[in-house]
């Protein structure tokens, strides 16, 4: 059985959490990790604020109790600017107008990473069904799904 | 101790049977229920087994015979993805909240937390699926319909866990699947219903229902059913009246009692008028 201690991996970096298991994901993150990217918006799994990539999936760290992490290869979005396609998405947000008040955008860059990770030249539906998840109640929407396009433009031109 | 993290499935059985620790699969419906705010730590009523690591319980496979075995940990992205799952409850994990619910939330969580309002339990009954519970004492086989006995009312032993879902294959020629929500992504079933149809030279030779949110639990009646089971597809129009009105009486919904009763009675009078027409096989929705 595993006691209190949990080991996983955050933006690349092997780190230990010691407490109890019950604790959020997301307080993990924000409080102990000083990840504040990471954003409280519903605290039920259903907004997206607190998106954050498990084992290259999309999920909610707000519904996510500490003890089903061990192991586990978490990344924020601290992490994911660092990378390639990271930072292609967020340049294409900025350049495309995707950000008002930018409360849902780590949660958004996010999700469009999932998405642009493993497809390329992907259709407006596909990227609409990939931030479905991702509630942004400034703009609208169409704003950000361009500047998906833009990012996976740009990423297949490089 | 609040909450314990069991590495196999027989060290959670020991768990269960000791500790009465309720297993949390995805906590897409635990931990919201015990959310107390920002920064503080949900509180539960009851130990918690957090049942993650379990292996014996993930996975998708298909037997010799057809069957088809869903491991309770099995998540909806996992069963929306994958075609040898039957459509009906495809369908029905596609449509799931939105993508990183579907990641997360479980087929036995959806099921053991028995909401008359959870997407996976109603085309489950449709199939006559069945659920293996494990215990350390013994193992026990009960259809998803025994199983759920009202509103979050399972027949759940505290010292028992979801292993698996077991279905074996259907034959049929025709499905529906609708589920009404208020938004594409992220609703919450307002109503649903699933339909199976078998025609063979020109004789419906099965016909089921099944109704997700119109009452405590999903509706089905086979008594209904049989109304249509064994007639000629050209005699089906005659009964369309009497089976609606049969099927309307299992119904109970508790809010917009009107709406449910009319809508299902739509969608079902809709689907057997193509049929009576001699509808192509296929997925109607």
């Amino acid at each position: 059985m595993l006691d209190n201690k949990i080991s996983f991996t955050l933006n690349g970096k092997m780190v230990e959490f010691i407490g109890d298991p019950l604790r959020r994901l997301i307080d993990t993150l924000r409080e102990d990790f000083n990840l504040i990217g990471v954003k409280e918006g519903c605290g039920e799994g259903e907004c997206g604020a607190c998106s954050v990539i498990k084992d290259g999936k999309l999920v909610t760290s707000c519904i996510i109790p500490m003890g089903a992490v061990n192991g586990a290869d978490i990344w924020t979005i601290e992490g994911i600017r660092e990378t390639e396609l990271g930072k292609i998405i967020i340049e294409a947000f900025a350049d495309g107008g995707a950000v008002q008040c930018g409360f849902c955008i780590p949660g958004m860059v996010l999700a469009s990473y999932v998405l642009l990770k493993d497809k390329e030249n992907p259709s407006e539906l596909e990227i609409r069904e990939a931030i479905s998840g991702n509630i942004c109640r400034c703009t609208g929407y169409d704003l950000i799904v361009e500047s998906i396009r833009l990012a996976d433009e740009r990423r297949r031109n490089a | 101790m609040n909450c314990y993290i069991p590495e196999n499935l027989t060290e959670a059985l020991e768990i269960r049977k000791k500790t009465h620790a309720v297993p949390m699969a995805g906590g897409t419906d635990l931990m919201v229920q015990a959310k107390k705010g920002i920064g503080i730590n949900p509180a539960f009523k009851t130990p918690i087994m957090i049942i993650s690591y379990l292996s014996e319980l993930k996975g998708i496979k298909v037997e010799d015979d057809g069957t088809l075995v869903i491991g309770s940990l099995a998540t909806s992205s996992e069963i929306a993805d994958d075609e040898r799952v039957f459509y009906p409850i495809r369908k029905a994990a596609s449509l799931m909240g939105a993508v990183s619910l579907r990641n997360t939330a479980t087929i036995g969580g959806n099921i053991a937390n028995a909401s008359p309002k959870g997407d996976l339990p109603q085309p489950l009954i449709l199939l006559d699926a069945e659920l293996v519970l494990s215990s350390i004492d013994r193992e026990r086989m009960i259809k998803v319909d025994d199983f759920i006995i009202g509103a979050k009312k399972t027949v759940l032993q505290d010292d028992e866990i979801i292993k698996e879902v077991r279905i074996k294959p259907v034959k049929a020629t025709h499905y529906f699947y609708h589920k009404i929500g208020t938004r594409k992504a992220n609703a919450i079933s307002k109503l649903s219903l699933s339909i199976l149809a078998d025609v063979e030279d020109g004789i419906l030779k099965d016909f089921r229902a099944s109704s997700g949110a119109s009452g405590d639990k999903v509706k089905r009646s086979r008594d209904a059913e049989m109304i249509l089971i064994g007639k000629p597809i050209s005699e089906i129009a005659s009964h369309i009246d009497e089976f609606t009105s049969a099927w309307d009486r299992i119904l109970s919904p508790h809010a917009m009692p009107q709406y449910r009763r009319e809508s299902t009675r739509r969608m079902l009078s809709d689907f057997l008028i193509k049929l009576s027409e001699g509808a192509e096989p296929g997925i109607y929705e």
